[in-house]
């Protein structure tokens, strides 16, 4: 480990740097093999490390805390949802399944969800793209007319994402640009629509799809794939600190 | 059931595997995880008044820490290490996962709790709960410069002795 740089360039590989500091790291990644050599090196480690599973609260927890929160508050509901999501039998598990999703932040779980139900209607139509091009002089202005506003569009084909075209959507009402990207057999939609303040879901997965949320300027992205985590990451990471 | 409880439930339910995996990872014990989850969720709850938005997630993970810390103290005073039940078993089998990739993971989980507790927190918080370098330096109290060292330092250990099975 010689190189000074070297945490800068962990920072910008996990995610933390963006604009002007993330050219930065980038420019310092093209030419520097120890980064390479890092970058590399912690994309197999985080693959790794995602296939460890997470330790899950076991239901004997659950019953615990609802007894303790029933002493707390003083009052025994009939049947408090934490019995119902820690009993695990098949009927009560997808009532309580529901409750979760009922119970969750409207916003968080409506975005999560309208950006999954968009990107598998269009897998399942077939029609991912409205106009195919792999130039984002083409997408680009294209989605500025259909969707009424102006993401930055860029090919990755060098890094791995191919960008195949475009399409207009919609996300939670709001009526949103797509940029689609192919990545080997897998589809990336890199979803934008205008920032109107609500707060977005954290990383996650639905339905077997990745999908990541960020803000950057007035607009709201998600990014959501089955790629696997590593490439996914590598994506984000991508479309995050294209510059417009 | 009253609003301050339904509240906490739909907001703090959703993170309790979070809790779980860290008190997991930090205390190495099933058993203390239990205990540290319990106690954890009993103080968010009573402390609940005074969230104020914010990071949700973030905030019980706080709150996890610190009562792995003073479960660590309290057993301390005891006379007893906290590492005495310390058990590096299997995690839950995925029928999916051939008999190889099992091994790999089970040498791959021990050498993560193998990890000096400051490298494996901010490793566990990073990759498993996908937490930004100011959630985790929020988390362990410590400046960010100190989490960027302490992460690359335990990916550098980590790739060191996962040098066979990744």
């Amino acid at each position: 480990m010689n190189c000074t740089e070297i945490l800068h360039t962990q920072s910008y590989l996990d995610g933390e740097l963006d604009g002007a500091e993330a050219a930065t790291a980038e420019r310092h990644l093209e030419t520097c093999a120890e980064c390479q050599a890092l970058a590399a090196a912690t994309a197999d480690l985080s693959d790794a490390l995602r296939k460890v599973p997470r330790h899950r609260a076991p239901d004997t927890l659950r019953h615990r805390l609802t007894k303790q929160l029933d002493r707390e508050t003083r009052r025994t509901p009939a049947k408090s949802f934490w019995v119902g999501a820690a009993s695990g039998g098949g009927l009560s598990a997808l009532a309580a399944g529901f409750a979760l999703f009922l119970l969750l932040p409207p916003t968080a779980a409506s975005l999560s969800q309208s950006v999954v139900d968009a990107h598998t209607a269009a897998l399942t139509s077939q029609k991912t793209i409205m106009v195919a091009s792999s130039s984002h002089h083409t997408v680009k202005p294209w989605l500025a007319a259909h969707a009424g506003i102006s993401p930055p569009v860029t090919d990755f084909t060098e890094q791995g994402f191919v960008l195949t075209g475009g399409r207009t959507d919609e996300v939670a009402g709001n009526r949103a640009a797509v940029a689609v990207y192919r990545h080997g057999n897998h589809e990336v939609d890199l979803f934008a629509w205008p920032d109107r303040g609500t707060k977005l879901p954290e990383p996650g997965m639905a339905r077997g799809f990745r999908m990541t949320f960020w803000k950057s300027g007035d607009l709201d992205y998600a990014a959501v794939s089955d790629v696997d985590a590593a490439a996914f990451q590598k994506f984000v990471a991508l479309a995050k600190n294209q510059r417009e | 059931m009253d609003d301050r409880r339904r509240r906490f439930e739909a907001q703090a339910l959703p993170h309790l595997d979070a809790a779980y995996n860290l008190a997991r990872w930090l205390s190495r014990s099933p058993t203390d995880a239990d205990d540290i989850v319990q106690d954890a969720m009993l103080r968010a709850f009573r402390a609940f008044d005074g969230f104020r938005g914010g990071d949700i997630k973030a905030w019980l993970l706080t709150i996890v820490r610190n009562c792995w810390l003073s479960a660590g103290a309290a057993t301390r005073r005891r006379g007893h290490t906290s590492l005495e039940d310390q058990e590096l078993e299997a995690p839950e089998s995925d029928p999916e996962t051939t008999a190889i990739q099992a091994g790999a993971k089970r040498r791959l989980d021990a050498m993560i709790a193998q990890l000096p507790q400051e490298f494996r927190e901010v490793l566990i918080l990073r990759e498993m709960e996908d937490m930004s370098y100011r959630e985790i330096a929020d988390i362990t109290g410590v400046p960010i410069g100190t989490v960027m060292s302490r992460l690359a330092r335990a990916r550098a250990t980590l790739r060191e002795a996962a040098r066979d099975c990744l």
